[in-house]
């Protein structure tokens, strides 16, 4: 009982920790320096483009 | 009828169209016209459909700013093996115009990657040297009608940024970190009331020790050196406080670890959490508040002509020095102070000084950097570098004034410089008391020394200012007030007077034409058509008031000829065959007009100009600068509120008391020099009074720094905007009521959020330091106790404009 929870808090801790350096390498990379911008960026259906790519 | 590109009411006689698919579109100049055809002719007219446009037209020198290579070369940095140009974008007003900007660059030939950043209307342009020149890129941003202008990274800004991230991964790391540790709390909680076996009791408190360390001494960093440097200045801070709840509840929590007990690893965990978030979302706002001020940076930096020689050539304005020969032509700033040399012309020198009418200027007169060339061409000598400038002494003035200014302590802070050493000094006691009670039990006395810290927790008290603050400065940020601090909520709510600037924030600071008064007669329609024939193109505001009038009422005037101005008297020209002159009545008299009507009845605070034809006198117009609607409601407002208004003014002094007494306020100071003014400012202040400023223009700047709130216009100068601690969007005055408001009614919050955390660390205290508290108890109160003050704050934001 006791070594199943400590494997398991050190389980979650491992995955958090991944999470936790994908977090640090976004803030490195400027993802958070616009958050504005992406949200519309999404929606935005490049028709000229495509037109362009066929 | 609006213009179709950017949505200004088009002024009668300015209509441009353009036919297009059996509908006709109409715009308010060519400028718009040309740029709608770009738009239309890349494809990218969806943006028409898609933009949201929260205010219409465009800025003033949109369409006409000119650019070259040589100075724009300057800006342009390696890119890989490709070249990249910053550039700011004036104009930029909601996602669509991201799109447009960058759809239409990124067509340009040579042109390979274009980023717009929406929250700073920055631009990265990488492009191809051999292919495109950067003065091509701005162009083009410039024939959309929005302002490009170069721009270079600061060091400030630079590490404001690397602050920013810095602070990001700190709260990022404890809020990963955190969450892990409540899950090991609520085992620990569960195991508290139901019982739990010693073993896994022990494991989860190794692992809460486990993961708050690294919360404490990496994320809570900043607070444990503010702590420190608070100790060693002997001034008791806000970290002290939050590095006493962390740092007892950690340290006891290790004690209680091995010799057994109850831990508090999440209090010290939560504490720091918090107060992080609450300084990450200070610190956004703020950046927020400030891309906007540095946008519209960058006044005096620019270009200037030289003669080297015959030739001309552009060079920077940095370059230039003293015996510098240039050519000034008309519409532009002089760029440094000088003296003229060649040519006559009139200058506007409100940027500088305040006064709102042109001066004229002939050989040998002195001419101020900033002030801008109205009607000649003119070749200047340079007096003394742009570093030495008036505009540069005027920065330094600002600058003085800032450091001038005492630094400004929160009310908590002020509130903890006392509370800090209390708390320490009850939970001393506290432990001595009960280790005497207690007879020797040192681990009960510790714990009830640490419950007392604990209670004590600055947790709500921490909160309270910095809730408030924020939820206040955003919601007034979203009506479109920026407040530059939190500092600046509080002083704005104590102000006692309020000082106005006359030329350009209580009025318009262009004259407009309000009276005609004709010869017998004479038809006051063929006046108007006359004077706008010769006035046209002209730049003088003068001039530009009476071409607008007649466009405005639809007066066709044919073009004059031989158009001469006579620097600081008036214009002559020839109108079907006739001489025509417009200028004031000396002028005109000593052109030998006749029929001059010796005495013309006008108010103080009017320009007259006198029009006559073939040497007779046809009509004397009166001109006013025009009163912002929204200036006498906030007057009346500031009156009712216990406010005192006074109204200052490089401007003479009847016009300035007119325009007092029209607006009911009782005192107004005319001729006032920018230095003056902050004076004045001084000496309110060292009277005891609370003093906001409201000003526009490089010759408010000391002043405003001066002050206790300093408040820019928007559309004011650059300058103007960079020294102010409250920045209006819009040119509307009413907002200041709105902020007025919002200020009062956000420190009203912090006063009860700050009554509230005293309130329960008097009823809290006293239970702890009997004991009857346990720690968890404690925190569980504490936790309570912030999402009341929270809850509280967040009231504020309900609050809108209007």
């Amino acid at each position: 009982m006791d070594s199943s929870l400590v494997t398991l808090i050190l389980l979650s801790l491992f995955l958090g920790c991944g999470c936790w350096l994908f977090f640090i390498w976004a803030v490195k990379k400027g993802e958070f320096d616009d958050i504005e911008r992406p949200k519309h960026r999404m929606l935005e259906d490049d028709k000229n483009e495509h037109d362009q790519n066929r | 009828m609006t213009c179709f590109h950017c949505g200004i009411t088009i002024p009668k006689g300015m209509l441009v169209t353009e036919q297009r698919n059996d509908e006709t579109l109409e715009f308010c100049c060519k400028g718009c016209r040309g740029a709608y055809l770009l738009i239309i002719g890349a494809g990218f007219g969806d943006f028409y459909r898609r933009r949201d446009w929260q205010e219409p037209g465009f800025g003033e020198q949109a369409f006409q700013t000119a650019f070259h290579d040589p100075y724009l070369l300057r800006f342009v940095y390696q890119y890989g093996d490709l070249s990249a140009v910053d550039i700011i974008i004036d104009g930029i007003r909601c996602a669509t115009c991201v799109w447009l900007n960058e759809k239409i660059i990124g067509q340009l030939p040579g042109v390979r990657e274009v980023r717009v950043n929406y929250a700073t209307s920055r631009a990265r342009v990488v492009f191809e040297q051999a292919e495109i020149t950067p003065a091509a890129i701005f162009s083009r941003i410039g024939e959309l009608g929005y302002l490009p202008r170069p721009y270079t990274r600061s060091a400030a800004e630079e590490s404001a940024t690397r602050e920013k991230k810095d602070l990001l991964i700190r709260f990022g790391t404890a809020f990963f970190l955190t969450m892990q540790l409540m899950a090991y709390s609520f085992a620990l909680y569960a195991g508290y009331f139901q019982g739990i076996g010693a073993g896994i009791k022990f494991s989860l408190q190794i692992f809460s020790c486990l993961v708050t360390t690294p919360v404490i001494f990496y994320s809570g960093w900043p607070f444990l050196r503010g702590a420190w440097r608070g100790i060693i200045n002997r001034a008791p801070n806000m970290e002290l406080l939050i590095a006493i709840g962390a740092l007892s509840s950690y340290i006891y929590s290790i004690y209680a670890t091995f010799m057994g007990g109850e831990v508090y690893y999440e209090t010290a965990a939560m504490i720091i959490t918090l107060i992080l978030a609450g300084r990450l979302l200070e610190n956004v706002a703020r950046r927020q508040a400030a891309v906007g001020v540095e946008r519209l940076l960058n006044l005096t930096a620019g270009e200037a002509r030289r003669f080297t020689g015959d030739e001309l050539e552009t060079v920077d304005v940095a370059e230039l020095s003293a015996g510098d020969l240039l050519l000034v032509g008309p519409g532009e700033r002089f760029p440094v102070d000088g003296r003229l040399v060649e040519g006559t012309t009139d200058v506007d020198e409100s940027p500088a000084t305040g006064e709102s009418l042109p001066i004229s200027k002939n050989r040998g007169d002195h001419l101020i950097a900033g002030s801008i060339n109205l009607t000649g061409t003119v070749r200047v000598i340079c007096d003394k570098p742009a570093a030495e400038s008036f505009i540069a002494r005027v920065a330094r003035l600002v600058e003085e004034a800032q450091s001038r200014r005492a630094p400004i302590q929160g009310l908590a802070d002020r509130a903890s410089a006392f509370f800090v050493p209390a708390v320490l000094l009850l939970s001393t006691v506290t432990f001595f008391w009960q280790y005497s009670m207690a007879a020797g039990q040192l681990g009960t006395a510790l714990m009830t020394a640490l419950a007392v810290v604990v209670i004590a927790c600055p947790c709500a008290l921490g909160l309270a200012t910095p809730t408030a603050i924020l939820a206040g400065t955003g919601a007034a940020a979203a009506s479109g007030v920026i407040f530059k601090g939190g500092d600046i909520l509080e002083r704005l709510s104590r102000i006692s007077v309020a000082v106005f600037d006359k030329t350009g924030t209580i009025t318009y600071g262009k004259p407009v034409v309000v009276e005609i008064c004709p010869a017998a007669g004479v038809d006051p329609i063929e006046v108007i058509a006359l004077a706008a024939a010769v006035e046209k193109g002209s730049l003088h505001p003068i001039g530009r008031a009476l071409c607008d009038y007649a466009f405005v009422n639809d007066i066709p005037a044919t073009a004059g000829e031989q158009l001469k101005t006579v620097a600081g008297g008036g214009v002559t020209g020839i109108v079907q065959n006739e001489p025509v002159a417009v200028g004031s009545a000396r002028f005109l008299a000593g052109l030998g007009v006749t029929g001059i009507p010796g005495c013309v009845d006008f108010t103080p605070g009017t320009t007259v100009v006198c029009i006559a034809r073939s040497g007779f006198w046809m009509a004397t117009v009166v001109l006013r600068d025009r009163m912002q609607d929204s200036a006498p409601p906030l007057i009346a407002y500031f009156r009712k509120s216990g406010i005192r208004s006074l109204l200052l003014s490089g401007d003479r002094l009847e016009t300035v008391q007119h325009t007092a007494g029209f607006l009911g306020i009782s005192d107004g100071i005319g001729e006032i020099s920018p230095a003056g003014k902050a004076g004045y400012i001084e000496g309110l202040r060292n009277k005891g009074e609370t003093v906001l400023m409201v000003g526009d223009g490089i010759n408010d700047a000391p002043a405003l720094s001066a002050a206790d709130v300093g408040c820019a216009v928007a559309g004011g100068t650059d300058i103007a905007l960079e020294t102010s601690d409250l920045v209006l969007v819009k040119p509307d005055l009413e907002r200041l009521v709105f902020a007025h408001r919002m200020a009062r009614r956000t420190m009203s919050v912090v006063k009860q959020n700050l009554v509230w955390a005293f309130i329960y660390n008097l009823v809290g205290i006293p239970l702890a330091m009997t004991g009857r508290l346990t720690p968890v108890y404690a925190a569980a109160a504490m936790t309570l106790s912030s999402i009341c003050v929270i809850g509280n704050s967040l009231r504020i934001t309900r609050y809108k404009h209007g």
